[in-house]
């Protein structure tokens, strides 16, 4: 058997550029997964096409949300949106490369979660069971959860140097303590509309990320010359 | 300490957020129909705002100015007066605001009326395994605060009083027990209606498990000719398994109707038997046929129990008196031929699509397919009036 195999592998050489392309690969692979999130390898473009789809969708739900919600509220609804609430995530994406502006579309996803599960929670004691509030709220949070995976994996495959912190950099997740309902109402109100306000702005960068980053032959060792 | 300073200097909107602008009281209170409510708002004195600058609005409607009282330089209160019931569950807004309009503080208002005592509470148990009840609201129905139910139970002479748990079965006001019920011993049941203005009870219905119970359908209920007899067909179907094990004599009851017509005809006095003939019928003409099941003496009781719900329609024609003469000459039965011949091609067509060729060719078949011309009638005229009701 071994005298089959000596006979096979003299033809074999293995390049400069191999050995290096599997090192990276494999050092990719253990990176997507330290994570907590497995990540499939996929080609750039399409990774960021599937997320920009998502975050049009989710925004285009976002309008109806808040739509809904002001309706839910009762009259006067429309004021309580413009009051100003602390630890509320701004909608605002920073940043000055492309890492970091992808990092805080990451962060922001992340930090926008336990608000709108928070909200759903008051909304549940508020509205009727059928409320179609309460599922549209549910909808936006697990796809912004998606979401937030999506570009965690794509981050990771395009950054694989640049570790995701633990906590988020834009600010406090902290969810406000028990309020009073009118409280609650404009706490809602102010939640829905700067997450429809983020997602708005996400839907530009990832065009504008997408036309940075993905080339169209872009390869890890191209992707490794950026640095 | 400087440092701390020029940091709240600098931080104005935390500080502004960290401290209220204005404080409302009371504070979401719950309130009866037609009462009255005096609200206060005390804005910070920090804010620098002169109470006779505010006003007040609720639900978005601006309260006049002489509903108001001027309680020092920075409160202001209002007086309503007949308050009506909350336009929506989370509260009608009652809004203090300063002279440009923004909002200083809200308060929500749920106004409405204690519940009144549930009424019509029924259970049922399905095999003896579980029980199921229902009950309607009492008086004119929820009032406009939001209302929890609460379904209780315990056994009549002994043990703890429970709760039902389970309100998730998709219809409202109803409540599922789904295990760990007692038999030959009799159950007092109850439900307690709750809202922030108070509490009603029902009234407590006592029942053993056994004398509500009810069944599935029968099953693999046949419908066949009886020969060449034109006006009879033969109904088989077999006894509900779930209570096979129990001992009891059913009853059921038949109904059937012709194929365009939506009136049943009930044949009652079927007894335990599972088979029926059903005479007096019409020749050549289908029939929808559906049996339903009452289990009756359940362990040896002989009370009957609570209906089932009925079987799926099952078709099925009487023969024709006279067969078709074929090659006639007559014009009418050549209108017959034609007829027959449209609704043959008809009938191939759909047994081709649907029956996987015509291996399995039986009149049982036919009858299915005319079951199935009926469905999709139906169903062309719900979608015309549905189209009809959309251009309106």
């Amino acid at each position: 058997m071994s005298g089959h195999v000596k006979n096979m592998c003299p033809q074999l050489t293995i390049s400069q550029a191999a050995r290096t392309l599997l090192s990276l690969l494999l050092v990719a692979a253990i990176d997507s997964v330290s994570a907590g999130v497995v990540c499939r390898k996929q080609p750039c473009g399409s990774s960021l096409q599937r997320s920009l789809k998502l975050t049009k969708l989710i925004h285009k739900e976002s309008v109806d949300l808040l739509k809904t919600y002001k309706l839910s509220q009762g009259d006067m609804s429309e004021l309580f949106c413009q009051m100003s609430i602390n630890n509320v995530p701004d909608p605002n994406i920073s940043g000055l490369d492309p890492s970091e502006r992808m990092l805080s579309i990451y962060s922001h996803c992340k930090a926008f979660l336990p608000h709108l599960k928070r909200v759903t929670e008051q909304q549940t004691d508020l509205q009727p069971p059928s409320s179609s509030l309460l599922s549209k709220l549910s909808t936006a949070h697990n796809r912004t959860n998606g979401l937030a995976n999506q570009i965690n994996c794509i981050y990771q495959t395009l950054f694989p140097n640049l570790p995701i912190p633990p906590e988020p950099v834009d600010g406090p997740t902290s969810v406000p303590p028990s309020q009073n309902v009118f409280q609650q109402k404009v706490y809602g109100c102010v939640v829905l509309k700067r997450f429809k306000e983020f997602l708005s702005r996400v839907t530009r960068e990832l065009r504008t990320l997408k036309s940075q980053v993905c080339t169209r032959r872009t390869t890890f060792a191209d992707t490794n010359a950026l640095f | 300490m400087i440092s701390m300073l020029c940091l709240m200097l600098f931080v104005p909107r935390v500080f502004s957020s960290s401290t209220q602008v204005a404080v409302i009281f009371p504070q979401d209170p719950a309130l009866w129909m037609g009462s009255s409510l005096t609200a206060t708002c005390t804005v910070s004195p920090e804010r620098g705002l002169h109470a006779n600058t505010m006003y007040w609005t609720l639900n978005g409607k601006r309260l006049p100015s002489s509903t108001y009282g001027l309680l020092s330089t920075n409160g202001l209160s209002v007086t309503l007066h007949r308050l009506n019931g909350s336009q929506q569950q989370s509260g009608d807004n009652l809004v203090c605001h300063s002279r440009d309009g923004h909002v200083l503080a809200g308060s929500c208002l749920y106004v409405g009326m204690p519940p009144e005592k549930p009424v019509n509470l029924t259970c049922w148990s399905r095999n003896t395994k579980d029980l199921s009840c229902k009950w309607t609201p009492g008086g004119r129905g929820e009032t406009f605060i939001k209302t929890k139910y609460t379904l209780k139970y315990k056994l009549r002479w002994y043990g703890r009083e429970r709760e039902c748990e389970d309100y998730s079965t998709g219809k409202r006001y109803t409540c599922y027990i789904p295990k760990d019920l007692a038999l030959f011993t009799p159950y007092e049941i109850w439900v307690e209606a709750s809202n922030q203005l108070g509490t009603a009870t029902s009234d407590v219905i006592t029942l053993d498990i056994l004398d509500v119970v009810t069944t599935d359908p029968p099953d693999n209920v046949h419908v066949s000719r009886v020969g060449e007899l034109e006006d009879q067909l033969t109904v088989r179907w077999g006894s509900p398994p779930a209570l096979k094990d129990f001992l009891f004599q059913a009853k059921y009851q038949i109904r059937y109707r012709l194929e365009d017509s939506t009136e049943w005809k009930l044949v009652d006095d079927v007894g335990n038997q599972t088979s029926c003939r059903l005479a007096g019928l019409r020749e050549g003409t289908v029939y929808f046929v559906q049996v339903r099941c009452n289990p009756v003496g359940i362990y040896g009781s002989r009370k009957a129990g609570i209906w089932s719900d009925w079987s799926h329609p099952t078709a099925a024609s009487t023969p024709h008196s006279e067969p078709l003469q074929s090659g006639s000459c007559d014009p009418k039965s050549g209108e017959q031929n034609s007829t027959l011949r449209r609704e043959l091609k008809q009938f191939f067509g759909w047994v081709r699509k649907h029956a996987c060729g015509c291996s399995g060719m039986s009149i049982k078949l036919y009858d299915q397919w005319r079951v199935w011309l009926q469905k999709s009638h139906k169903t062309r005229n719900h979608v015309g009036i549905h189209m009809e009701q959309k251009k309106n």
